[in-house]
């Protein structure tokens, strides 16, 4: 067969263009993995690697015993890729009961086109160990024919989310935090940056889609938030607000606010308000409600007011604890009338005695002792007017007009405690100063921090100032006495046991919403022991219906409240002997001469 | 027909041994890429399917069966006599045709990556008829041209035109599909087959440029789908489609160079295991030798796969029959230029086209036919031993 020799010809041409053929794959080859082969190798590891955040819990908030009162605790957000689910509604059946959620909710989650839809967000972390399991097992049932039945494309996110155990107990000084993590309200709001946590970072090799298992390397840690330890005890805290929730629904008050402060450090020992919310559920939770009372809500305090008139005139020694004043059941100043709580007919009372029955006739007349510029400046100087620096967020620093723009009823008015406006931390700030001898500490609710290693540093001294001097403490502490003895305001304040002072407050209410004064802002306001001050208690209800004299619905809670706090942090009794003050002008003379015989004898 | 008698002789004296045919350097070079191939398909799929909770060994196993049966295909396709080969080959060519028929009817071939190229069987396994065609076009056309029904030393026109017709019908019905890559490797195997048997030149001129301009047409006049545009214009072009072809042939190109001189090591490769080039176990196999055995592991594939070459034309040129230098021919160009088109399409040389990886790809119907056309050449070889 002559064709034959042809055709071998031919297949040189075919063996030369095939060598033709390798030698150029050969020489690209050599070309993209020898030559090229860094640049290939960069471009490998840049569309590789990808970085991720990694969330870092918030720091706690404790009590002073650090027992939490907000925590951020792990939970798993699970997404899917929605472009690998090929049959939305079994795969919805499936994952559902596993994660107990409705299927028709997952099947609108896992349907479309997007790579990213949150199919639960903020779950319990066991909750994707079931749901892979199950899915795991799932896969490995299916033969060969059914390949792509499988269920792919769910993963995991870390996160936290906020719990609060003790549940309303301290809301509205903790506060809560949003959905995205951002403090919303109380401290979790102002202390946010330093609860805050610094996310992490770590980079993961991407795959199809997916991290590859096994690439996730971390480049720089999580690191938790500083936790935050207050000065809050929560056992005097759990009384606190359950007295103050019960004295709110017995008397129909708006609201109330119990403040249990230590007057030597500023440390407050317990917050609570009433009525507040839960913040682990803060849904359908008013916007009022989120608000903090004690330092939010400014009200003209009245008689608790008088203490700082009486201290003032004391201090300016215009006047002595003995000081007799003509004290009419009504006075005329400026065009207007001014007149007591009940009717009574002229009486000689001492200074004791004036702010034992909280006679507005009397305070206004040792006020006038002082002129407008020395009522003023000792007003400020207990803090009237400007924030107390507890450093609460939204704190106000009350209302005080200065003298320039008083009128002829002003200083009446300012002397028994209208006429200007404080918030019940300001006017517990106040009575701390009496109780702490003359010296205001500004409060705090911060024990101090601890960092993530367990570092705690605590709070720096708080800021004081002398307002009075300690000999005018005493004897004003020694006049406040009389205010829970059996002729005062608030015998229903007094601890068998203790010596307590204190003052009640019944004061107009300037309703903000209709412009006009109406209800009353009852409030009681003391210390204990007497003698040797060691908490002071302020009670404050705001618009009580049943009745509305701060020392009838005031004294209860502070003797709740009070007694809780001298037993559990066991101060000895001191007893209840009250050193005799003199209340009028009657007792004044028989005292003297009781002393005059004494002293004959 | 005086040949088939002359080849009695061998015939009777190779059956002392049943694998006394096997042409040793074109085995070993076999058996090696076959053995490579099994491990990259494994390398391919192992941690993409246990990190789904599936069976690792799943691509593995199944690529273990399919190599058995191809090896039992390519025994027996060895030992077989020419004349039964023969007279079996219209029926293979009438199965190809069918099963190529088949495919087009809608709702029986499945789709994938846009053509219409299987046929589901049951227990997930697939056929490509195609594959099929390749062989019985080989066989088919060296049958027609070995055979002279005159007296003249290169096929007349009549015979070129037969031959053609032969291998028309398939690669119409493939086109229809359409499989781009596959056209192009029967094209090119049945006009090398035609220069081989002494054509006259004219034909091999004319085929070519009708290739060529048929090819431009069709792109002009839409004939060529939408999707194949694509892939030619991301060929010419990456970045033109970023998403689909373009984006594969650029993960293509960084998962083979990014395993430099030596590679990052088998089932170590990054690019690999995380799936950036699709199909990776099947058109895309070369590179997972790319990444995890670098250049000296993929070169050592284009040494293996030329040295198959280069034995088949010492066989194609030992041959003492016309029919078996152009079963040898045919065979040799579908290898070669199936295997520039993959390996060139996964370097940039090529356009994108689903074409696997002769002895390493992962499938069933493309490795039983490249076992059958290794069958074939040692069928040759054992014939023309001296």
């Amino acid at each position: 067969m002559g064709n034959l020799l042809l055709a071998k010809s031919r297949i040189n041409i075919l063996v030369i263009a095939i060598f033709v053929l390798f030698t150029l794959l050969a020489l690209q080859l050599f070309r993209v993995q020898v030559v090229q082969a860094s640049s290939y190798q960069r471009k490998a590891a840049n569309e590789m690697q990808s970085t991720r955040l990694i969330p870092a819990p918030r720091g706690e908030i404790t009590d002073v015993n650090g027992i939490a009162f907000a925590r951020s605790v792990s939970a798993i957000t699970i997404v899917v890729d929605q472009t690998q689910i090929t049959d939305p509604a079994r795969v919805a059946n499936f994952v559902a009961p596993i994660l107990g959620l409705s299927a028709a909710d997952v099947q609108e989650n896992i349907t479309g086109t997007r790579k990213y839809s949150i199919v639960l967000k903020n779950g319990r972390p066991a909750l994707w160990d079931k749901l892979t399991e199950a899915i795991y097992e799932y896969n490995k049932s299916l033969d060969n024919q059914h390949f792509d039945k499988r269920i792919i494309g769910f993963f995991p996110e870390r996160s936290y989310i906020r719990e609060y155990p003790s549940g309303e107990l301290i809301s509205s000084l903790v506060g809560f935090v949003r959905a995205d993590g951002i403090g919303a309200t109380g401290l979790e709001s102002s202390l946010n940056s330093t609860i805050t946590g610094t996310a992490g970072k770590y980079s993961y090799a991407r795959g199809y889609g997916a991290e590859i298992p096994g690439s996730q390397r971390e480049i720089i840690g999580a690191k938790a938030g500083t936790n935050i330890r207050l000065t809050i005890n929560r056992d005097v805290q759990w009384v606190a607000a359950k007295a103050i929730a019960d004295a709110v629904k017995s008397s129909a008050a708006t609201s109330g606010t119990v403040i249990v402060m230590d007057p030597k450090t500023g440390a407050i020992v317990a917050h609570a308000t009433a009525p507040t919310f839960d913040p682990n559920n803060t849904k359908n939770v008013a916007l009022s409600l989120m608000r903090n009372p004690s330092v939010q809500d400014v009200y003209e305090p009245g008689s608790t007011g008088k203490v700082m008139t009486m201290a003032a005139a004391l201090e300016e020694k215009t006047i002595t604890p003995t000081t007799v004043f003509t004290v009419p059941y009504m006075l005329k100043r400026g065009g207007s009338t001014f007149h007591d709580h009940e009717r009574h007919a002229t009486q000689h009372l001492t200074t004791s005695g004036i702010l034992a029955v909280s006679s507005n006739t009397g305070t206004i007349q040792v006020g006038e002792t002082l002129s407008h510029d020395t009522l003023y400046n000792y007003l400020t100087k207990f803090g009237i007017g400007s924030k107390t620096g507890s450093g609460l967020p939204g704190e106000s620093g009350g209302l005080l007009r200065v003298v320039s723009d008083w009128s002829g009823t002003t200083a009446p008015t300012v002397a028994f405690g209208q006429g200007y406006s404080v918030t019940a931390m300001q006017a517990t700030s106040v009575f701390a100063t009496i109780a702490n001898n003359g010296v205001r500490v500004s409060p705090t609710v911060i024990a101090g921090t601890s960092d993530a290693s367990g570092h705690f540093t605590p709070t720096a001294n708080r800021s004081s100032v002398r307002v009075v001097s300690e000999d005018t403490a005493i004897k004003l502490r020694l006049m406040m006495e009389s205010v829970v003895s059996a002729q005062g305001t608030a015998p229903s304040a007094a601890i068998p046991g203790y010596r307590v002072a204190g003052k009640t407050g019944t004061a107009m209410r300037y309703d903000q919403n209709t412009g006009r004064y109406s209800g009353y802002t009852a409030s009681f306001i003391g210390f204990a022991p007497a003698d040797a001050p060691r908490y002071v208690i302020s009670v404050t209800l705001q618009d009580p219906k049943n009745g509305h004299y701060g020392g009838s619905l005031g004294g209860p809670v502070f003797k709740k409240v009070m007694t809780f706090v001298l037993q559990s942090e066991h101060v000895a009794p001191t007893g209840t002997k009250v050193l005799p003050v003199a209340l009028s002008q009657a007792e004044l003379t028989r005292a003297r001469a009781t002393q005059v015989s004494a002293k004959k004898q | 027909m005086s040949t088939f008698l002359n080849r009695n002789p061998y015939r009777r004296g190779r059956k002392s041994s049943l694998f006394s045919g096997f042409d040793p350097v074109l085995t070993g070079a076999v058996a090696l890429l076959l053995l490579m191939g099994t491990l990259l398909v494994y390398a391919a799929t192992r941690e993409w399917y246990s990190a789904n909770g599936l069976d690792p060994q799943y691509y593995l196993k199944r690529h273990v069966i399919n190599i058995i049966i191809g090896l039992a295909l390519a025994w027996g396709t060895t030992i077989i006599d020419y004349r039964l080969l023969r007279a079996y080959t219209p029926y293979i060519w009438g199965l190809g045709v069918f099963g190529l028929l088949f495919v087009l009817i809608p709702g029986v071939g499945s789709e994938v990556n846009g053509a219409k190229a299987w046929i589901r069987l049951p227990a997930g396994f697939q056929i490509q008829p195609a594959e099929i065609a390749k062989i019985s076009i080989i066989i088919g056309i060296a049958m027609l041209l070995s055979e002279r029904t005159h007296n003249s030393d290169e096929p007349t026109n009549q015979d070129v035109l037969k031959a053609l017709g032969v291998a028309a019908i398939p690669i119409l019905l493939i086109l229809a599909q359409p499989d781009m890559g596959t056209v192009f490797i029967i094209s090119a195997s049945v006009v090398t087959m035609l220069a081989v048997s002494g054509a006259p030149t004219r034909w091999i001129v004319g085929l070519i440029l009708l290739a060529v301009i048929g090819g431009f047409v069709a792109t002009k006049a839409g004939v060529i789908n939408d999707y194949q545009i694509k892939r030619l214009q991301s060929f010419v072009d990456p970045n033109a489609d970023s998403q689909g072809a373009g984006y594969q042939l650029r993960q293509a190109r960084i998962t083979v160079g990014s395993g430099g001189l030596i590679g990052t090591g088998l089932f170590d490769g990054p690019q690999t295991n995380g799936r950036f080039v699709p199909e990776q176990q099947t058109d895309f196999i070369f590179t997972v030798a790319g990444e995890e055995l670098g250049f000296l592991g993929s070169g050592l594939i284009i040494f293996l796969l030329f040295t198959i070459l280069m034995r088949a034309f010492a066989i194609a040129r030992r041959s003492t029959d016309p029919y078996g230098t152009l079963v040898c021919t045919g065979v040799i160009a579908w290898f070669a230029f199936q295997i520039f088109e993959n390996i060139g399409m996964t370097l940039g040389l090529m356009p994108m086209t689903g074409v696997p990886l002769p002895f390493l790809s992962y499938g069933g119907s493309s490795m039983f036919a490249n076992l059958i056309g290794f069958g074939l050449l040692q069928n040759v070889h054992a014939s023309h031993r001296s």
